[in-house]
């Protein structure tokens, strides 16, 4: 009678372990997978912001972040060779 | 600080040339002034090639030996050293022998009113390459006989930082042109800054050219006709052709690029005079608009550079 009781609780243990070692595993994959909807996502979000005159990285020469306009009359400073 | 309907205006010598300074409040002109002459007397301790006690003096004068440099002239040394590398060598900081070879060894005043003898040619610079820049450590270091001149990218870089400071500072919106180098900052005035590109930033503010108008960055223009001498008998220009050596021969006589710095429009305008057939198709790839004007005259635009209404540069 005894002998049969710790055989169960022992069965009772295994089974439990099991069941927390698939859990593990199951919560381990699913963060995997919300971390890389969440890059997509981040990522996706950064590329659309992007205004298409936004200044390059500091390897390139700074392009203005409006062109030139057409004025007209006097300037109210000249900009030549000196 | 309230807006005015015209920016308030001063005008004075530097570098040997003509500065501009506006601001878009008149309590603010003092004090701006004050801040430009501040920095543009310590851009000239540091790197003008015609003062001995330089730190641009004393670095072409250490036979390639580190030298220990201020956080200011390491700057200096770095605009110009990012100059040389985007601009693939076009604007090189190594040109001061070159310079000093077709008569450039002294202030321009002096060259325009006696004239020069021609020196020895002066051969391809040393190069960009041979100039060390320990910014940790703040030394440099000159391989390979390299002399600097930083007259391609200081002035421009010194606008930059003052109408930077200037805004920052103050609060106000400011323009400053040294020399027709043009940098602006802070709040620009409803109707924009209103820049006249021409061949000679002295030229009155209606000399034959075009208006534009910009908000932010940078305008600067390069020229071969202005700062131009004889050299024992030969027509010459500061715009060293590293390559050569010898002052640019180049389709352009004037090029003006907008960016979104003074430092990088100057180092494009200026690459531009070098490259000269090239330049076109380099700046529409750098997306830098630009106004190139031909020794006959004829204007040509590059990346959106606003079209000019019938007015056709002359000379």
């Amino acid at each position: 009678m005894r002998q049969g009781s710790e055989r169960s609780a022992a069965a009772v243990r295994d089974d439990g372990l099991r069941r927390i070692s698939r859990l593990t595993w199951r919560a381990g994959a699913a963060g995997v997978i919300c971390s890389a909807v969440i890059a997509a996502a981040f990522g996706h979000h950064v590329k659309s912001t992007s205004p298409a005159t936004s200044r390059p990285s500091q390897g390139s020469i700074l392009i203005p972040a409006q062109p030139p306009a057409a004025g007209s009359g006097s300037g109210q400073v000249t900009s030549g060779a000196s | 600080m309230t807006a005015v309907a015209a920016p308030a205006r001063d005008t004075f010598g530097v570098f040997g040339t003509t500065a501009t300074l506006l601001v878009s409040e008149q309590a603010a002109l003092a004090p701006a002034r004050a801040i430009a002459d501040a920095e543009l007397a310590a851009v000239d301790a540091a790197c003008s090639r015609f003062r001995p006690d330089s730190e641009l003096s004393a670095l072409n004068a250490a036979g390639g030996a580190a030298t220990q440099v201020s956080e200011l002239m390491a700057d200096l040394l770095g605009a110009a050293l990012r100059a040389a590398e985007l601009t693939g060598g076009a604007v090189d900081p190594t040109c001061g022998q070159a310079l000093a070879a077709i008569g450039y060894d002294r202030d321009f005043a002096e060259i325009r009113a006696a004239g020069v003898p021609r020196h020895q040619r002066a051969g391809p610079v040393a190069g960009w390459r041979n100039v060390h820049l320990d910014r940790g450590r703040r030394q440099a270091r000159l391989d390979h006989g390299a002399q600097l001149d930083l007259g391609a990218t200081a002035k421009a870089w010194a606008a930059d930082r003052c109408a930077g400071l200037i805004a920052a500072r103050i609060g106000c919106g400011v323009l400053l042109s040294l020399g027709g180098d043009v940098a602006v900052s802070g709040p620009a005035p409803a109707d924009c800054w209103r820049v006249r590109v021409t061949d000679d930033h002295a030229a009155g503010p209606d000399a034959p050219g075009q208006t534009v108008l910009i908000r932010s960055g940078g305008l600067a223009t390069s020229s071969t006709t202005v700062r131009a001498w004889s050299a024992g008998g030969d027509p010459v220009h500061h715009i060293i052709d590293p390559a050569t050596g010898e002052p640019a021969r180049s389709r352009w006589r004037t090029v003006s690029v907008a960016a979104g710095s003074c430092a990088d429009a100057n180092s494009a305008s200026t690459a531009a005079i070098v490259l000269g057939e090239a330049a076109i198709e380099w700046l529409e790839r750098a997306c830098l608009p630009a106004r190139l004007v031909s020794h006959d005259g004829q204007v040509q635009t590059a990346a959106g550079w606003p079209a000019a209404g019938p007015e056709r540069v002359t000379r």
